[in-house]
C-alpha cells in the first residue's frame, strides 16, 4: 500500500511465475522455470504451489546492515531466498488440517552474503486454502530490515496519534451533544469523528496485529462499512449546515447510490473504496458550493478544505490524500460547528440581555413620569380635596406596586394574578380620570398562565387612547377560547370611536412592542398578536399555539 | 382673561380650574376645559384667548403638534405636564412657563405671574418661533431673527435673509420670550443687540441704531442711556 524505503533504486522485481506441485529444487537459484505459468486462475483444496520470482538487487547492503524482506501475500508459505529459506509463515499445503497459524503482513531478514548486486531468485512454497482463487497477488518491498521495520512503526504512530485526536473529539462532542439533545449536526460531528478513528485504527494496524490471511476479507469489510457511513455523514452534515431545496430526496438518492457503490461489485475493494470516496467529495463539494453561492457563512472556507484534498491527490498518493482530506473536511466541519455553537452563546446572551430588558420596563411601567406624576398629582388632589376617599386611592396605589413586586422576576404568571393587576390599574385610573371603567371576563381558564403585565399594557392603551361613551363609561372585555390548536385571549376595549380619525396619529408603539417581546420571550414565535380598530372601539387578540 | 384648560386627566383638570378660579377671582372673563387635541385645536382657532394651560401627552397623541400651534398664537402657552425632561423643548419652542406635575397653588400662580405680570423667562432659552403661514406652522429658528417691530396687535419679525414674517403675538410678549438677547429700544423695536453696528445721534436728538446689515432703527428718547450703556 506504501511505499516505505527512501532509497528506490535498491532493487527491481522481474516477472513472478508459478507452478502447481512441490520439489525442493524448485527454491534453487538456477532452475529452468520458462515453462511456468505467470497466472494461475485457481488452485483449489489448498494444493501446494511454488512462485519464483527473479529481483535484481542493484546495491550491495552496507556491512552489518542485512536487508529485508516485507511480503503481504494470501497463503501459508515457505520463502526461500536463492534457495535457502530465509523464513517460514504457517504450514503450507496442512491449512485444512492444522490450526490457522501465520500472518498476512511479515517481514524477513535476507543474510548479507546472499544480497550481492546482481540477480537474485525469490521462491515461496505456498498453499492458500481459504482464497483459491486469489493465487499470487502479493506486495514486495525489499530495504534495508531496520528502516522495513521503523518506517512501519513511524507510519502506524503518525497515524494513530491522527486517529486519536479525532476520538477526543469524538468524545468531547458526544459530551456536548448530551448537555443538548437538540443539537444534532454536534452528534454527527462526534460520530464522523469516531468513525474516522475506527478507519484509521483499521487500516494502520500491520504494525502490531498479527491477522491471519484468511481473516484479511473481514478487515476489508469493516474498512467499507465505516468509510460508507462516513461517505453519507459528510454530506448529511454539509446538508443540515447549508440547506437546499429537495434535501430529503436529494439525500434519498444519495443513500440510494452508496448502497449500490457498497453491495454491487463486492469484491473489488479499491474500486469500492474509491467511488464512496469519490461521491463523498461530489456530493459535499455540490452541496458547499450552493451554500457558498447563498453567502451561508463559512461557506467560502469549507470549499477550500474540500479543494485542498485534490490538491495533495495531485501531489501524492490516493491513500495519502484521502486522510489528510478527511482530516481537512473534519476540520471544516469543526469550524462550521465553532461558527454555529458562537451564534447560540450570542442568541443565549441576547436573549438574557432581552429578558433583563423586559424585566426592567415591567418595573418601569409604575414610575415613569406620565404615570407617578399623573396619578401623584390627583392624589394631592383626592388627599386635599376628600381625604377619606384619598385613602382610598392610596391603598389603590399600593395594591398595584404589591402586584408588580410580587410578578417582577417572573416570565409567565397565573391568570388570576394578571386579571387582579388590570383591576387594581382601572381602581387608580377611575380615581385619576373620573370615568366609569369596568372589566368583563368571559370563559378565563384559571388554570393558564401568561407573560406577565401584557393585558396590563393593553389595558393601558385602552385607557389612553379612548375617550368615554356618552354614559362616560368605558368598558373593557378579556375572553379566553382554547382548542387543541391554540389558545387565545381577545382583549376588547368599548369606547368613542368619534375621534379616531383625528387622533390617528398613535404612539403606542413601545407597549405593543413590550407585548411582541413577552410573548417571544415564552412561546418563541408560536404567537400570533393583532391589534384592529372594530365599530365599537379596539380589539387585540392573542393567539398562542400549542 | 380668558383661559383654556388642555388636559385629558379629569381630576387634574378639575384641579387647575379651581386653582385658575381661585388665583383670578373676578378678573376671569372665561375658563374652559377641553380634553382631547381635535377639540382643542378647533376651539384654539376660533376663539379670542389670553392664555393655554396645556397637558403635552393627550391620549397617547404627540403634544408637541399641539404646542406647535399653540404658540404661534397671540396667547403666552404655559405647559404642565409630567414629563420633566420635555421642559427645554417646550421653553425652546416659546413657552412662558413649564409646570412639572405634581404642582401647588403656588407654583401654577407664579407661572400665571410670569404670564400677566411682564416678567422675564429668564434663563430658559427660546430657540424657535412659530409663525402661521399659508394655513401652515413654519418654525423660524431665533438665530435667524435680526428685529422685531410692533404692527398694532402683530408684530413684524424683520429676518437675516432680509425677508419679513408676520407673528400674532405682540411686542410685549415677545419681549418677555426673547429678553435673553433682544432689547426693547423703542416703543415699536425690539432689536437683537448682538446686531447693533453702532449708536448715532442726529440732528433734532434723534438717536439711531445702526445694524450690521446696515438698517437704522430708532431709539427711544428714554431709552437711549440705558440701551448705550448696554450695548458698550
Amino acid at each position: 500500500m506504501t511505499s516505505c524505503s527512501e532509497d528506490p533504486a535498491i532493487f527491481k522485481e522481474n516477472r513472478t511465475v508459478f507452478q502447481i506441485g512441490d520439489h525442493p529444487s524448485w527454491a534453487k537459484k538456477v532452475y529452468n522455470d520458462s515453462n511456468w505459468e505467470s497466472r494461475i486462475k485457481l488452485i483449489p483444496e489448498g494444493q501446494v504451489f511454488w512462485s519464483r520470482t527473479k529481483i535484481d538487487i542493484l546495491t550491495a547492503p552496507e556491512e552489518f546492515r542485512p536487508y529485508g524482506l516485507q511480503i503481504d501475500a494470501y497463503g501459508e508459505y515457505e520463502i526461500f531466498w536463492d534457495g535457502v529459506l530465509i523464513g517460514k509463515n504457517g504450514n503450507p499445503g496442512q491449512e485444512a488440517e492444522l490450526p490457522l497459524e501465520g500472518e498476512l503482513w511479515l517481514t524477513f531478514s535476507i543474510p548479507t552474503h546472499l544480497t550481492t548486486e546482481g540477480k537474485h531468485v525469490m521462491a515461496l512454497r505456498l498453499s492458500n486454502y481459504y482464497f483459491p482463487d486469489h493465487v499470487g497477488r502479493y506486495e514486495l518491498e525489499i530495504a534495508e530490515y531496520k528502516d522495513l521495520l521503523t518506517d512501519l512503526l513511524i507510519e502506524t504512530s503518525y497515524m494513530h496519534v491522527f486517529a486519536g485526536a479525532f476520538f477526543i473529539a469524538s468524545i468531547y462532542f458526544l459530551f456536548l451533544f448530551l448537555s443538548n439533545k437538540k443539537a444534532y449536526s454536534t452528534l454527527i460531528f462526534s460520530i464522523c469523528c469516531l468513525f474516522v478513528f475506527v478507519l484509521v485504527l483499521t487500516v494502520f494496524n500491520r504494525e502490531y496485529l498479527s491477522m491471519h490471511y484468511s481473516l484479511h476479507v473481514v478487515r476489508l469489510q469493516v474498512i467499507h462499512t465505516f468509510l460508507l457511513g462516513i461517505s453519507f455523514l459528510i454530506p448529511f452534515y454539509f446538508s443540515i449546515q447549508f440547506p437546499y431545496p429537495r434535501q430529503k430526496l436529494l439525500l434519498i438518492l444519495y443513500v440510494g447510490i452508496l448502497l449500490i457503490i457498497f453491495l454491487v461489485n463486492h469484491h473489488a475493494y479499491d474500486f469500492t473504496v474509491v467511488s464512496l470516496v469519490l461521491s463523498m467529495w461530489i456530493s459535499s463539494f455540490g452541496i458547499v458550493i450552493y451554500g457558498a453561492y447563498n453567502k451561508v457563512r463559512g461557506a467560502r472556507l469549507v470549499l477550500v478544505t474540500l479543494l485542498f484534498p485534490i490538491v495533495i491527490l495531485l501531489a501524492t498518493s490516493f491513500v495519502t490524500s484521502l486522510y489528510a482530506g478527511l482530516g481537512l473536511i473534519l476540520l471544516g466541519m469543526l469550524y462550521l460547528l465553532s461558527l454555529r455553537i458562537k451564534d447560540q452563546r450570542l442568541a443565549y446572551e441576547d436573549s438574557l440581555l432581552q429578558s433583563t430588558r423586559l424585566r426592567l420596563e415591567l418595573l418601569k411601567k409604575n414610575i415613569q413620569p406620565h404615570f407617578l406624576m399623573n396619578t401623584l398629582t390627583s392624589l394631592i388632589d383626592w388627599v386635599e380635596e376628600a381625604p377619606k376617599k384619598g385613602v382610598l386611592f392610596i391603598e389603590a396605589l399600593a395594591k398595584e406596586f404589591d402586584l408588580f413586586n410580587q410578578i417582577e422576576d417572573q416570565t409567565l404568571i397565573p391568570i388570576a394574578q394578571e386579571i387582579a393587576l388590570c383591576r387594581t390599574h382601572l381602581e387608580i385610573m377611575e380615581y385619576r380620570k373620573e370615568i366609569n371603567y369596568s372589566l368583563e371576563e368571559e370563559g378565563i381558564d384559571l388554570e393558564q398562565k401568561i407573560p406577565p403585565a401584557i393585558l396590563h399594557t393593553l389595558l393601558e392603551n385602552g385607557i389612553t387612547h379612548s375617550l368615554p361613551l356618552e354614559d362616560n363609561s368605558i368598558k373593557f372585555k378579556l375572553i379566553f377560547e382554547s382548542n387543541s390548536d391554540f389558545k387565545c385571549y381577545s382583549f376588547l376595549t368599548f369606547a368613542s370611536t368619534s375621534l379616531r380619525q383625528a387622533t390617528s396619529n398613535r404612539e403606542d408603539g413601545t407597549g405593543l412592542k413590550y407585548i411582541k417581546a413577552r410573548l417571544t420571550e415564552s412561546y418563541h414565535s408560536n404567537w400570533e398578536f393583532t391589534s384592529d380598530s372594530t365599530s365599537h372601539g379596539w380589539q387585540n387578540t392573542i393567539k398562542i399555539y400549542s | 382673561m380668558k383661559i383654556l384648560i388642555v388636559e385629558d386627566e379629569s381630576r387634574i383638570a378639575k384641579r387647575i380650574e379651581r386653582m385658575t378660579r381661585d388665583i383670578f377671582g373676578d378678573t376671569l372673563q372665561s375658563l374652559k376645559h377641553i380634553d382631547n387635541l381635535h377639540e382643542a385645536l378647533n376651539f384654539i382657532k376660533n376663539s379670542s384667548l389670553d392664555l393655554v394651560l396645556l397637558d403635552l401627552n393627550l391620549n397617547g397623541d404627540n403634544g408637541f403638534d399641539m404646542l406647535t400651534t399653540a404658540v404661534s398664537e397671540s396667547f403666552h402657552t404655559i405647559v404642565i405636564s409630567a414629563n420633566k425632561d420635555q421642559a427645554i423643548t417646550a421653553f425652546e419652542y416659546g413657552v412662558i412657563d413649564f409646570v412639572p406635575k405634581p404642582f401647588n397653588r403656588d407654583r401654577l400662580e407664579q407661572a400665571f405671574n410670569r404670564a400677566v405680570t411682564k416678567e422675564k423667562t429668564g434663563d430658559n432659552k427660546i430657540k424657535l418661533l412659530a409663525v402661521k403661514k399659508r394655513g401652515r406652522i413654519q418654525l423660524i429658528p431665533i438665530e435667524d431673527l435680526l428685529y422685531i417691530k410692533g404692527a398694532g396687535p402683530y408684530t413684524e419679525l424683520f429676518l437675516a435673509d432680509g425677508t419679513k414674517e408676520l407673528h400674532d403675538k405682540s411686542l410685549e410678549k415677545l419681549e418677555q420670550l426673547l429678553s435673553y438677547s433682544f432689547e426693547r429700544i423703542h416703543k415699536s423695536y425690539l432689536v437683537r443687540m448682538s446686531e447693533i453696528k453702532d449708536i448715532t445721534v442726529e440732528s433734532g436728538s434723534k438717536y439711531m441704531a445702526e445694524l450690521k446689515n446696515g438698517g437704522l432703527i430708532p431709539i427711544g428718547r428714554t431709552k437711549y442711556k440705558d440701551i448705550k450703556a448696554k450695548w458698550l
